[in-house]
């Protein structure tokens, strides 16, 4: 049973890429990746109901999976120096020969592969990964299909490069799983190889100038995340003479030697996880296709990073590497919430949010309290949800309006009022009670009471993003009086994957209690909370949750019902200074010359500009980051 | 038995309270003006009147906001009475705060929208100390809940004087009182037409000052808690502060957002920084 | 529910809150509008709030002559004031075009744009007689018991 769940989990996503590859009839395409999508959402809920396990998968082809491992990492290796190549930079082709050399030797020479143990264990924390990754990761697919239609319809492409794009989504959804139910962290670096060569492939996949310059930025950048694994590897082989993950964990206690390799393994998933100063690959990404920035940068890849820090979360409890991962975690989200106050192109106020959602993720690991890690598992699922929804969102708004800056959104319900009040929708659940994102928030922040630094840090972070996502929800929404607003044409796999996720979004936030005692107390030691009747409760704090969500959904009822009897009220033109015109959204000039009425949300470029920032957090970033590997070596 | 007499206190008496206060602050204020001064029961005509005028709507998104708000004011100083946790009732009372700004971004009124993006501004400015002096309240008396604040047996006050100024701050930009009043002001003063709530009228208006009402009580109430110990201590103290403000709001001019949040920040991030330091190292 | 109506009637009486527009006047009337609400005349005893935004306001003041140029943002005004209101035209250029009537672009008073409740003349008229134009003004309130649409 085990064996054919893992098969279709990490090997299926390969094969079915295999065919988008091979298969070249657009609508088979679409097909097996519909498919497969569904096959894996289900198996995922089959995998988490069967329960944790470890599990030691037999031969494939008589041939043992190590070396099937190795091979693949020879292979991505060299894949990746042929673009090095090709693409004639330097430093990426440094970096892969490096890691090409430290790994066969290390494999051939020093590994001793007849040890043996499973190589595949999942406890809760993985399962969960799984349920994420497979069934938000499926939904982005399925959007994809009519997106990349419309999407080469629009660039008038001769050969069409689809095939190759839903090869390489696919396969970050199989690399994905691998990675989170991986215990041997051979496997676990194979996998995370992967996920760096696919999202250089989606990156690059418009091939535009940018593009590409973008592309090899996150190459090298991810190479040297894979760089710093593969010392962490070999420096925890050394020292412990095992690859296996759950003893590398335990081992952590033992003393300070170990947690150097726990450094260097936290450091490479900082910089997957695009934690400053290593955003701008991130954001750099952002010139690809939505779905790539969905499921990469969202909702999956990311989350690679911060599972890694989790994983290992046991093992530097206490530390001082904990405090600095803490400290490095919170920096970035104030950061990067700041520098998404100035963004008024959506896409960058999304990414600047993922990168600030993922800081926050990261500190929670380093408090490393039972209350901490339950915020950081917390927050990936809703996250997960709530920001590929918002990513999708854009996605579709732009290939409407075509743009993806804020300004252009105003007013959007009036044009495609589905699709905004979903936006909506996705950025209330981004920021406000009783939604989930926002409960993990308030653990977060109970928990990181008692660092001062840090709490500074969180507290005005959030405020920063309640400005960023309110002004676009409110934006969005400014549009004058209709009587009828006439609902925009959809697609049904762009609706589909649209309405579930808003769904999700909702449902899960209001079964957070349910999500905590399933899914996450059975990873820790000890409950942090009590739950009582929607409340949970613990000697420092109290979140009266479903009472909240009775009160304000009876005032949801409530203003939805005033908002509808209001459409007999009379409706008249915003004050104008007595000036306006007979259409209402002018006023008369000059020479009795009517003049549209506009106006702008404030950036606050001379505060939190972009350009003036970067710098100095990036310098502030790295010298948090140096002092994580410097304090631990 | 007690929580339901606590809900009904916190939903009928409190915006009854609220109301009261804000009349005696038009009292007080043409007081120090040298001039008469409306009854103290002007409030109460004001919200009446709005709610039987014509209603006079840009877009039906403001009422679906005015609505929220009022219920999420509500529900935060139901929460207060029931002495639940702090941060909860601060994310409870942002709801109501944020869909403020929302129903005032949906008009297409350049003032408004102004106005809404002071506001924002303006929540910026405050959320961070308010969070700050909660976490001050936590290392002093080990828990967030307000139950806990009560059971605590000296006053918060002396141990944490300087995150009380702190709370004022967020207290005047909360009332709406110059020098920090530019998203909309307090009564008779004008900022832009009338900032954000410009487009707010009639029965809308209204609701939006009933939240008002809300509002003040809560954070009024947040300031009772550093003298939990006593009535006369409760008193003294929130009397004494609204004395304050009203001088400050009658002796500030208006200033700018940039100076706002630069001097706001500075002043209570420090003085948050330095409190809660005495107060882990002690 | 009579109590309520009587109570909501006191309400619009002792809470009127004031749009002043200047419709091109000479500022004298201005002036003596602003006086009233100095502390001499305190107007915020009857509850009185000078409003900048007619989406607020109960009473419509206007002062200066009508022409051309204005009679629409005067009429635009008048139209965004939710109703009940009353409009107070003070000053002879506010009744009737005052001096400039034989100007070449005066419409003239304030009621050939909007209809007027209360005419307070005077050139320009005192406090005094601005308060108590708006006091007969709220007479109206009263007497329409209730005239919401
Ligand atoms: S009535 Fe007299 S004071 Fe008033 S605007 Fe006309 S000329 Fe000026």
């Amino acid at each position: 049973m085990l064996d054919s769940f893992l098969f279709i989990l990490i090997l299926g996503p390969f094969i079915a890429a295999a065919l988008c590859y091979i298969v070249r009839i657009p609508h088979i395409r679409s097909l097996v990746v519909l498919t497969t999508g569904c096959l894996l959402a289900v198996t995922s809920v089959l995998l988490f109901l069967n329960g944790p396990f470890s599990h030691t998968p037999p031969p494939i082809l008589g041939v043992p999976t190590h070396w099937w491992v190795l091979w693949a990492d020879d292979v991505l290796l060299l894949t990746m120096l042929y673009y090095g190549f090709k693409r004639r930079h330097l430093f990426s082709k440094i970096l892969v020969i490096f890691q090409i050399v430290c790994l066969d030797y290390f494999e051939l020479f020093m590994v001793d592969h007849d040890k043996v143990f499973p190589p595949f264990v999942a406890d809760n924390l993985s399962l969960v990964m799984v349920l994420v990754i497979s069934i938000v990761g499926s939904l982005i697919c399925v959007f994809a299909i009519p997106y990349m239609n419309k999407h080469e319809a629009h660039q008038k492409l001769e050969k069409s490069r689809q095939p190759l794009f839903f090869t390489f989504l696919v396969v970050i959804i199989g690399a994905m799983n691998g990675l989170v139910l991986s215990n041997n962290i051979i496997f676990m670096y194979m996998f995370f190889e992967v996920t760096t060569l696919g999202s250089f492939m989606l990156i690059s996949h418009d091939q535009t100038e940018t593009a590409l310059r973008n592309s090899v930025r996150a190459l090298w950048m991810n190479c040297l995340a894979g760089a710093a694994f593969i010392v962490a590897m070999i420096w925890a082989y050394i020292t412990q003479n095992t690859v296996d993950a759950q003893k590398l964990i335990a081992a952590g206690h033992m003393g300070g030697i170990m947690l150097t390799p726990l450094a260097l393994l936290c450091f490479a998933g900082m910089v997957k996880a695009a934690q400053l100063p290593f955003q701008s690959w991130l954001l750099g990404a952002m010139v690809a296709p939505t779905p790539t920035s969905a499921l990469l940068h969202s909702s999956t890849m990311v989350k690679a990073g911060v599972y890694i820090a989790l994983r290992f979360a046991p093992g530097y409890a206490g530390t001082f590497l904990s405090q600095c991962l803490t400290a490095c975690g919170a920096f970035t989200f104030l950061a990067a919430s700041a520098m998404a106050v100035s963004q008024s192109n959506g896409k960058k106020v999304l990414a600047y949010s993922t990168i600030g959602n993922l800081g926050l993720i990261f500190a929670c690991a380093g408090i490393n309290t039972p209350e901490a890690i339950t915020a950081a598992i917390l927050l990936i699922i809703f996250h997960a949800f709530s920001k590929a929804l918002l990513f999708l969102c854009v996605g579709d708004i732009e290939q409407h309006i075509g743009s993806r800056d804020i300004e252009v959104m105003r007013g959007l319900y009036a044009r495609m009022p589905r699709t905004a009040l979903i936006a909506v929708l996705g950025i209330v659940t981004m920021m406000l009670p009783p939604f989930g994102v926002l409960l993990s928030k308030w653990m977060a922040i109970e928990a990181a009471s008692k660092h001062l630094f840090v709490i500074v840090l969180l507290a005005v972070g959030s405020a920063l993003m309640v400005v960023y996502w309110s002004r676009w929800a409110g934006v969005l929404l400014s549009a004058p009086y209709e009587p009828r607003v006439e609902p925009e044409q959809q697609d049904v796999l762009t609706r589909l994957p649209l309405l579930v996720l808003a769904g999700g979004a909702v449902v899960l936030g209001l079964c957070a209690p349910f999500l905590y005692s399933e899914l996450v107390v059975p990873f820790l030691p000890a409950p942090p909370f009590t739950i009582q009747a929607g409340i949970f409760e613990n000697p420092t704090g109290a979140f009266v949750l479903y009472p909240i969500i009775l009160v304000l959904a009876l005032g949801f009822v409530c203003a939805v019902y005033a908002a509808g009897r209001a459409r007999r009220a009379r409706f008249s033109g915003p004050y104008l200074s007595g000036a306006q015109t007979a259409d209402t959204e002018s006023f008369e000039g000059p020479m009795r010359k009517p003049v549209a009425v506009s106006s702008g949300i404030y950036c606050f470029e001379s505060i939190f500009g972009e350009e003036r920032l970067t710098v100095w957090f990036n310098i502030c970033g790295g010298i948090l980051l140096a002092l994580l590997i410097g304090g631990a070596v | 038995m007690r929580g339901v007499i606590l809900v009904i206190i916190g939903v009928v008496a409190a915006p009854l309270l609220g109301g009261l206060i804000a009349g005696v602050d038009r009292r007080l204020t043409a007081w120090f003006q040298s001039r008469y001064g409306p009854p103290v029961w002007q409030p109460f005509f004001d919200v009446a009147k709005l709610f039987a005028k014509e209603r006079l709507l840009v877009n039906t998104w403001q009422v679906f906001c005015a609505y929220i708000y009022i219920t999420a004011a509500m529900l935060s100083v139901v929460l207060f009475f029931l002495q639940s946790d702090l941060l909860l009732i601060l994310f409870v009372q942002a709801v109501g705060a944020i869909f403020l700004v929302i129903g005032a971004f949906s008009t297409t009124s350049p003032f408004s929208q102004v106005g809404a993006n002071r506001e924002l501004i303006q929540i910026l400015t405050y959320e961070p100390l308010i969070v700050l002096v909660f976490v001050g309240i936590y290392l002093a008396t080990g828990s967030f809940k307000i139950s806990e604040v009560y059971s605590h047996t000296s006053p918060l006050l002396k141990s944490l004087p300087l995150l009380y100024i702190v709370l004022c701050y967020a207290l005047t930009i909360k009332l709406r009182k110059s020098p920090f009043d530019f998203s909309t002001s307090h009564h008779a003063h004008q900022e832009l037409v009338k900032g954000f709530l410009t487009e707010y009228s009639g029965p809308y208006l209204a609701l939006v000052e009933i939240g008002h009402w809300y509002e003040v009580v809560l954070i009024l109430g947040l300031c009772s808690l550093f003298w939990a110990t006593s009535w006369t201590g409760i008193i003294v103290l929130v009397g004494l502060t609204y004395l304050c403000e009203i001088l400050i709001d009658n002796v500030m001019a208006r200033m700018t957002w940039r100076w706002m949040l630069g001097s706001v920040w500075t002043m209570g991030l420090s003085m948050s920084f330095v409190n809660l330091i005495w107060l882990h190292g002690g | 529910m009579d109590y309520l109506k009587v109570f909501i009637t006191k309400s619009r009486i002792k809470s009127p809150w004031l749009l002043h527009f200047d419709c091109g006047s000479c500022n004298g009337c201005d002036i003596e509008v602003l006086a009233c609400l100095t502390p001499v005349y305190d107007i915020e005893r009857f509850g009185i709030i000078n409003v900048g935004n007619p989406k607020h306001a109960d009473l419509f003041l206007v002062t200066g002559t009508v022409n051309h140029r204005n009679k629409k943002v005067l009429a635009n005004l008048v139209a965004q004031m939710p109703d009940p209101k009353v409009v107070v035209a003070l000053g002879s250029c506010g009744l009737t075009g005052g001096v400039f009537r034989e100007a070449y672009n005066v419409i003239g008073g304030v009621d050939k744009v909007v209809p007027v409740d209360v005419y307070v003349p005077g050139c320009p008229p005192k406090p005094e007689a601005i308060i108590d134009g708006v006091v007969t003004g709220l007479e109206k309130f009263a007497r329409k018991k209730d005239d919401r649409p």
